[in-house]
C-alpha cells in the first residue's frame, strides 16, 4: 500500500516536471458540470445542486475534463495538460476497471496526432528505469486498424465498406451475426473484438493508428480514415489521441447525432441523460490547430509496477468500498 | 434464451450443441451502438475453453443446471472421485477437465457442484480457501530486502510465494483464482 501510494506521488512529480520542461501549463478545471458533451457511449453520474436562494440543477460528474480544457485552448491557453479524476457510470468493477479513475490529459497547439505520439514516446521515457520494462519502452510499434484486421482476422476493410458485406466476412469467420440491422461499426467490433484486440502486439507499447471513417469521431479525416490512435501496452488500452477536429458544422451534426442516440439508448434503462450547451460546437470550432492525449493513469501505473490489475494500484477501490465499507483493514 | 448481457459467471451455455460453462466475462464499450460482452467459456467435458464475443442484446441458448453436493474423495492421477452426498452415488471425472483442481480440493471436503442432468459442469472451490503450509524453506537469515518472497508447499502439494516470514506448519489463505498469497491466518 505505501509502494503504491508512494509510486504515485513520483509519478505525478515526474509527468507534472515532463510537462513544465516543455513550456506546459497545468490547469485545473471542474470535475462538476452542469453540462456534459453528448458521448452516447459513456454513462454518467449524477447529482443535485441544492441551494435556499436558487434554483436546484442537476450536475454531472466528468467523465473527461475535455469539456473544460478545449475551452481553455480556444480562449489562448496555449499547450496544457491536467491530471485529474474522471467518473464514468455502469462500468464494470473489474481488474482493470473503477468508476473513478485518474486521467492525465494534454493537448498540444500546433500538433498532430503523429507528433502526440512522439511526445508520449517521450513522456514513457521519462518514467521508464534505465533498465528492465523493455515491453514499455519506446519507440511505439505503429499499426493501422486496416492492417491490424487484416493480419489478425484476414479482413481487407476496403473491400468491406459496408455493413452487409463485412458482416458476410464475419460469419465466414465462424462468428453469428444476427440478421438483425446493425450499423457497420458494430459489425466491425464483432471482428475487431474477437480476433484483433487479444491478439495485438504485447512485446511493446503499440499505437494503433488510423481509425476507419465509419467508427465516427471528433477527430480530422484523412482520405477513408480518421486521425485518432489508441495506445495498447501489454495488450492493455491506455491512451487515446486525436489530431482535434475544428469544422462547427460537422461538430453540430455530430453533437446532435449523438445526443439522439443517447436519448434513444438510455430512456429505456432509466439511466442518466445529461443536458448539453448547444454553443460548445462552436467554442470548440474556434480551437486553434491542436491534438489531444488522454492516458488513464491507474492502468499506467498498473503496468509501471509490473502488476496486471489496478488491485493494489487504485488506493480504495470502489469495488472494496461498496462490499466492506472505505475503512482499510 | 438469454440475453447475452445476462451471462454471468456460472452460466451454462449450449453452443453448437455443446455445453459450456462461462468462467469470466467482461463488458466493453467499444464504440458507438451496443455494448459487448467477452466471454470465456470452459466445455466442462472437454476442458476445452472458447472465447465469444456478443453485443450484449444478442441472444444464447442457456441451460437448466442444478448445484448438488459433492464430497471430494481422491484422485488417482487420471480421475477425480466424487461422492454425491444425498445418494451417496460415486462419480468420477476425468482430472485434465478441471486443470490443476488436485491442488486446490481437499479429500474429505465437500464442494458445490454444478450439473447439467449427468454431466458434472462445474466444482465451485471457494475463492478463498485457507490451506496449511506442509513444506516451507527456511528463510534465509541476514534477508531483511523489502519484500522477499519464497515458495511454500500446501497441503494439497499447490505451490504458492509467499513472504519469507510464513513458516511450515502455518495456515495461509490463497487466491484459488490466481493462485496467488493473500495473508497469514493465525489459529
Amino acid at each position: 500500500m505505501k509502494e503504491t501510494a508512494r509510486f504515485r506521488s513520483w509519478m505525478n512529480r515526474t509527468i507534472r516536471s515532463f510537462f513544465d520542461q516543455k513550456g506546459y501549463t497545468e490547469v485545473d478545471t471542474p470535475i462538476l458540470s452542469p453540462t456534459l458533451i453528448p458521448e452516447s457511449t459513456i454513462e454518467n453520474f449524477a447529482t443535485r445542486f441544492e441551494n435556499p436562494f436558487l434554483p436546484s440543477a442537476e450536475l454531472y460528474l466528468v467523465p473527461s475534463p475535455e469539456i473544460f480544457m478545449k475551452q481553455l485552448i480556444a480562449d489562448g491557453m496555449g499547450s496544457i495538460y491536467q491530471i485529474s479524476h474522471c467518473f464514468r457510470n455502469s462500468e464494470q468493477l473489474g481488474h482493470i476497471h473503477n468508476p473513478e479513475f485518474s486521467m492525465l490529459e494534454y493537448y498540444t497547439v500546433g500538433f498532430d496526432e503523429q507528433d502526440s505520439i512522439t511526445l508520449t514516446e517521450q513522456l514513457f521515457s521519462s518514467l521508464l528505469p534505465e533498465t528492465g520494462c523493455e515491453d514499455l519502452r519506446p519507440p511505439f510499434d505503429r499499426i493501422s486498424v486496416q492492417e491490424a484486421m487484416r493480419i489478425h482476422a484476414g479482413v481487407d476493410l476496403e473491400k468491406h465498406q459496408r455493413q452487409a458485406s463485412l458482416a458476410d466476412e464475419a460469419r465466414r469467420l465462424g462468428l453469428s451475426v444476427p440478421d438483425e440491422p446493425e450499423s457497420w461499426e458494430e459489425t466491425f467490433n464483432r471482428i475487431f473484438l474477437t480476433f484483433v484486440e487479444p491478439n495485438l502486439c504485447k512485446d511493446r507499447p503499440l499505437v494503433l493508428e488510423k481509425y476507419p471513417r465509419q467508427i465516427e469521431c471528433l477527430a480530422n479525416m484523412e482520405g477513408n480514415y480518421r486521425k485518432r490512435w489508441e495506445l495498447y501496452v501489454r495488450g492493455v488500452e491506455v491512451a487515446n489521441c486525436y489530431d482535434e477536429l475544428r469544422d462547427q458544422d460537422v461538430i453540430e451534426r455530430y453533437y446532435i447525432d449523438e445526443y439522439a442516440r443517447l436519448v434513444g439508448k438510455r430512456s429505456e434503462s432509466g439511466s442518466v441523460i445529461p443536458d448539453t450547451d448547444p454553443s460548445l460546437a462552436a467554442k470548440f470550432a474556434s480551437l486553434p490547430p491542436c491534438s489531444g492525449v488522454a492516458i488513464g493513469l491507474d492502468r499506467l501505473q498498473m503496468l509501471l509496477m509490473g502488476k496486471t490489475s489496478l488491485e493494489g494500484v487504485i488506493l480504495f477501490p470502489l469495488s472494496g468500498m461498496l462490499t466492506s465499507g472505505n475503512t482499510r483493514n | 434464451m438469454i440475453k447475452a448481457g445476462q451471462i454471468d459467471k456460472g452460466t451454462a451455455l449450449l453452443i453448437k450443441g455443446q455445453p459450456f460453462v462461462c468462467i469470466d466475462r467482461e463488458f466493453v464499450n467499444p464504440g458507438k451502438g451496443s455494448a459487448f460482452v467477452r466471454l470465456k467459456l470452459k466445455s466442462p467435458s472437454t476442458g476445452q475453453t472458447l472465447s465469444e464475443t456478443m453485443k450484449t442484446q444478442d441472444n444464447a441458448e442457456d441451460i437448466t443446471v442444478v448445484d448438488r453436493d459433492c464430497q471430494y474423495l481422491y484422485n488417482d492421477g487420471e480421475n477425480f472421485h466424487l461422492m454425491l452426498t444425498d445418494t451417496f452415488e460415486q462419480i468420477e471425472v476425468p482430472m485434465g477437465n478441471f486443470p490443476d483442481y488436485q491442488f486446490l480440493m481437499k479429500d474429505g471436503e465437500t464442494y458445490r457442484c454444478t450439473f447439467w442432468e449427468a454431466q458434472l459442469l462445474d466444482i465451485q472451490v471457494p475463492p478463498k480457501v485457507v490451506f496449511l503450509v506442509a513444506e516451507a524453506e527456511e528463510a534465509v537469515k541476514g534477508d531483511t530486502v523489502q519484500g522477499a518472497t519464497k515458495y511454500v508447499t500446501t497441503e494439497t502439494g499447490l505451490k504458492v510465494r509467499v513472504p519469507i516470514f510464513i513458516k511450515q506448519g502455518e495456515k495461509i489463505r490463497v487466491n484459488t483464482e490466481t493462485r496467488e498469497y493473500l495473508e497469514r491466518v493465525n489459529n
